[in-house]
C-alpha cells in the first residue's frame, strides 16, 4: 500500500516535470501574442510614432474605420474569390484524382508517392516554380501556346488573369492534400459493395453516386474545411506572383495586413485587420471541431 | 473493369496514371532542369531534349552570400527540431498515461497555432524580439520555430505512446526504476519510428517556412527561402541561378520526404508539414 502511494507520488512527480516546460512554452506562443494582438489593436500603433503603443484614448477607432476601408472590403472579396475557387478546384480533382488511383498494384502504390510532390515542396519554391511558368521569355506555357497560336497574356500582371494565376499555382500545390485523404477514404470502402450493386445491373456512374459519393462524402467536406482554412494563408504565391497587384486584384486581407504592418508601419491598425481575419478563422475552425463531434456522435 | 474484382489496375489505367503524373510534374521538372542549362540554353525555344547539364549555377551560387543563409536554415531547423522534442516527447508520453486538466489546454494550443494565419503571431513576436534585440538572429528563428513545432511533436507522439503495453511499464517499477528510467530504457526504443518522423516534419516544418524569416530576419540570419527571393529581386533575372536556388532548398526536403514516405501520410493530412 504505502508501495503504491509512493509510485503514485514518484509518478505525479515525473507527469509535473514532463508537462510544466510545454505548457508555459504553449501558453506564451497561444495565448500572449493573441492577446497582445487584442491590445495593440485598440491603439494607433506607428514604430516612428513614440507613446502611440499605449494610447488607448480612442480604443474602438481601428474598428470603425474598417468598414469604411475600400482595400479592407475589396481584400475581403479576394480572399472569398481565391477560396472559392481553390477549394472547388482542389476538392475536384484531388477527388477524381484519387478515383483513377484506388487500384492494388505495385506501380500505382510507387506512384503515388510522386503526386505527393507539389505538397512536400517549400511553398516558396512553389511560387518561384509558377514564377518561371509565367514569365513569356521561358516559359514552356507560352512557347507551347504559341505552337498553338496563341498568344497569352501576361497572366501575372493582367487584371483579369491575375487572381486566376494564383489559384491555379494554389491548386498545384494542395491538389495532394485532397488527394490523399480521399484516397484513404476510399480504401475503407469494402468492394463487396460495388460488387453487389455491379451484380444487380449498376453502371459505374450509379456505384459512383449512390455508394462511393455517400462513403467519401464526409471527408470531402472535411478536406474542403481545412483548405478553407489554410487558403486564408496563402503568402508565398501572392508575396512572389503578383505582390497583390496589378492594382489591388489580388490583395487578400493577410497580404493587407502584412503591408499595414511592414510596409506602412500601421501596425495598429493592422493588428485590428488581423483580429477580424482570426475571428473568421476561428468561426470556420469551431465549425470544423463542431463537425467532428457530430460524425462522432452520430457514427 | 470487367477483372473479378474492381480493384485490379488495367494496363489503360497504368497508361493514364503515368500521363497525369508527368503532367503533374511538369512545372517541377522544369525548374529542375533549368537549373543545369546556361542562361542562353535557357531562353532558347523549343528546348532541346538533350543537352550537356553544366553545374555552374550551383557553383557560383554556392560561392555568394547564399551559402550563408544555407547554413542558418539548416542551424535554425536542426535546433528547433533537437528543442521540441527534448520538450515534446516527455510531455507527450506524461499525457498518453495521465488523462489531466492539461489535455484541454494542449488540445486548445495546437488548435491555435494550426489554425490561425501566421501574419497574427508575427506583429507580438517582430515587437517582442525588436525590444529584447532577437531580431535577425539565429536564436530567434530557433525559439519560434520550437514553439512551433512543440505542439506538432506532442500532438503526433501521443498514438504512438498509446501503442506501448502499460504491463510493459509496471513490471519496471517494481524493481524500484523511476519513471524517468522507465521512459528511457524500455518505452523510447519502442517508440524510435516516432521520434524519427516527428524528428523530420519538425525539421521540414522549419525548413519550409518563409513568413517567420521574412520578416524576422534581415541579413546575418538569412534564410534559404528568403535568400531565394532576395535573389530574384537584386541580382537581376538569371534564371539558372534562380533555379539552382529554387533546387538547393527542395534537396531536403524531396530526400526526408522519399525517406519518411510511410509517415508522410499521417503528418501531411495533418496539415503538418506547412504552416
Amino acid at each position: 500500500m504505502t508501495d503504491e502511494g509512493l509510485l503514485d507520488a514518484e509518478r505525479r512527480r515525473f507527469n509535473r516535470w514532463a508537462l510544466t516546460p510545454s505548457l508555459i512554452i504553449l501558453f506564451l506562443i497561444a495565448v500572449v501574442p493573441a492577446l497582445y494582438l487584442l491590445a495593440a489593436s485598440f491603439t494607433p500603433f506607428q514604430l516612428t510614432t513614440p507613446g502611440s503603443a499605449t494610447d488607448f484614448s480612442k480604443p474602438l477607432r481601428n474598428y470603425r474605420l474598417l468598414p469604411g476601408d475600400p482595400r479592407f472590403v475589396n481584400s475581403l472579396f479576394v480572399q472569398a474569390k481565391l477560396s472559392f475557387w481553390g477549394v472547388l478546384f482542389q476538392v475536384l480533382f484531388g477527388m477524381l484524382l484519387a478515383l483513377l488511383l484506388n487500384v492494388q498494384s505495385r506501380f500505382v502504390e510507387f506512384a503515388r508517392t510522386f503526386f505527393l510532390i507539389p505538397m512536400v515542396l517549400p511553398p516558396i519554391v512553389v511560387a518561384v516554380i509558377w514564377k518561371l511558368i509565367y514569365t513569356p521569355d521561358i516559359s514552356p506555357l507560352y512557347y507551347a501556346a504559341g505552337l498553338l497560336n496563341v498568344t497569352l497574356p501576361s497572366l501575372t500582371s493582367s487584371v483579369d488573369f491575375a487572381l486566376m494565376s494564383i489559384i491555379i499555382a494554389d491548386t498545384w500545390e494542395w491538389l495532394p492534400f485532397t488527394f490523399l485523404m480521399v484516397l484513404a477514404a476510399l480504401q475503407t470502402i469494402p468492394d463487396e459493395f460495388a460488387e453487389a450493386a455491379r451484380v444487380d445491373g449498376a453502371n459505374r456512374l450509379q456505384i459512383f453516386y449512390y455508394i462511393t459519393l455517400p462513403f467519401i462524402a464526409p471527408i470531402l467536406l472535411v478536406s474542403a474545411m481545412f483548405r478553407l482554412i489554410d487558403s486564408v494563408k496563402a503568402f508565398p504565391l501572392i508575396f512572389l506572383l503578383t505582390g497583390g497587384g496589378p492594382g489591388s486584384v489580388t490583395e487578400v486581407t493577410n497580404y493587407y495586413a502584412y503591408l499595414l504592418a511592414f510596409d506602412t508601419n500601421e501596425i495598429g491598425y493592422s493588428s485590428a485587420v488581423t483580429v477580424v481575419m482570426l475571428l473568421l478563422v476561428a468561426a470556420i475552425s469551431l465549425g470544423l471541431v463542431w463537425m467532428g463531434r457530430y460524425r462522432e456522435v452520430s457514427a | 473493369m470487367s477483372a473479378p474484382s474492381s480493384r485490379q489496375a488495367s494496363r489503360g489505367r497504368k497508361v493514364a496514371i503515368a500521363l497525369v503524373l508527368i503532367v503533374l510534374l511538369l512545372p517541377f521538372l522544369w525548374l529542375l532542369q533549368m537549373s543545369f542549362k546556361s542562361n542562353d540554353l535557357i531562353l532558347q525555344f523549343p528546348p532541346p531534349l538533350i543537352f550537356t547539364p553544366t553545374l555552374a549555377n550551383y557553383t557560383s551560387l554556392w560561392q555568394s552570400a547564399f551559402s550563408a543563409s544555407f547554413v542558418n536554415s539548416l542551424l535554425s531547423a536542426s535546433f528547433s527540431t533537437a528543442f521540441a522534442l527534448l520538450f515534446g516527447v516527455p510531455a507527450a508520453y506524461a499525457l498518453s498515461r495521465w488523462a489531466g486538466r492539461g489535455k484541454r489546454a494542449l488540445s486548445f494550443a495546437i488548435l491555435v497555432t494550426r489554425m490561425a494565419p501566421p501574419i497574427a503571431f508575427t506583429i507580438p513576436f517582430f515587437l517582442f524580439y525588436r525590444w529584447i534585440g532577437l531580431l535577425d538572429t539565429v536564436t530567434g528563428l530557433v525559439l519560434i520555430y520550437t514553439s512551433f513545432n512543440l505542439p506538432l511533436v506532442i500532438w503526433m507522439m501521443q498514438p504512438f505512446f498509446a501503442t506501448v503495453p502499460p504491463s510493459l511499464e509496471e513490471a519496471a517499477p517494481a524493481d524500484g526504476a523511476a519513471t524517468r528510467t522507465v521512459l528511457l530504457k524500455i518505452v523510447l526504443p519502442m517508440v524510435a519510428p516516432g521520434i524519427a518522423a516527428a524528428a523530420i516534419l519538425c525539421f521540414l516544418y522549419a525548413w519550409n517556412d518563409f513568413f517567420f524569416a521574412l520578416i524576422l530576419t534581415r541579413t546575418s540570419a538569412r534564410t534559404a527561402p528568403v535568400a531565394v527571393v532576395n535573389f530574384m529581386n537584386y541580382e537581376g533575372w538569371e534564371w539558372g541561378k534562380i533555379a539552382a536556388g529554387g533546387s538547393l532548398v527542395m534537396a531536403p526536403v524531396l530526400i526526408f520526404s522519399l525517406a519518411v514516405r510511410r509517415y508522410l501520410v499521417s503528418g501531411l493530412t495533418a496539415g503538418a508539414v506547412k504552416g
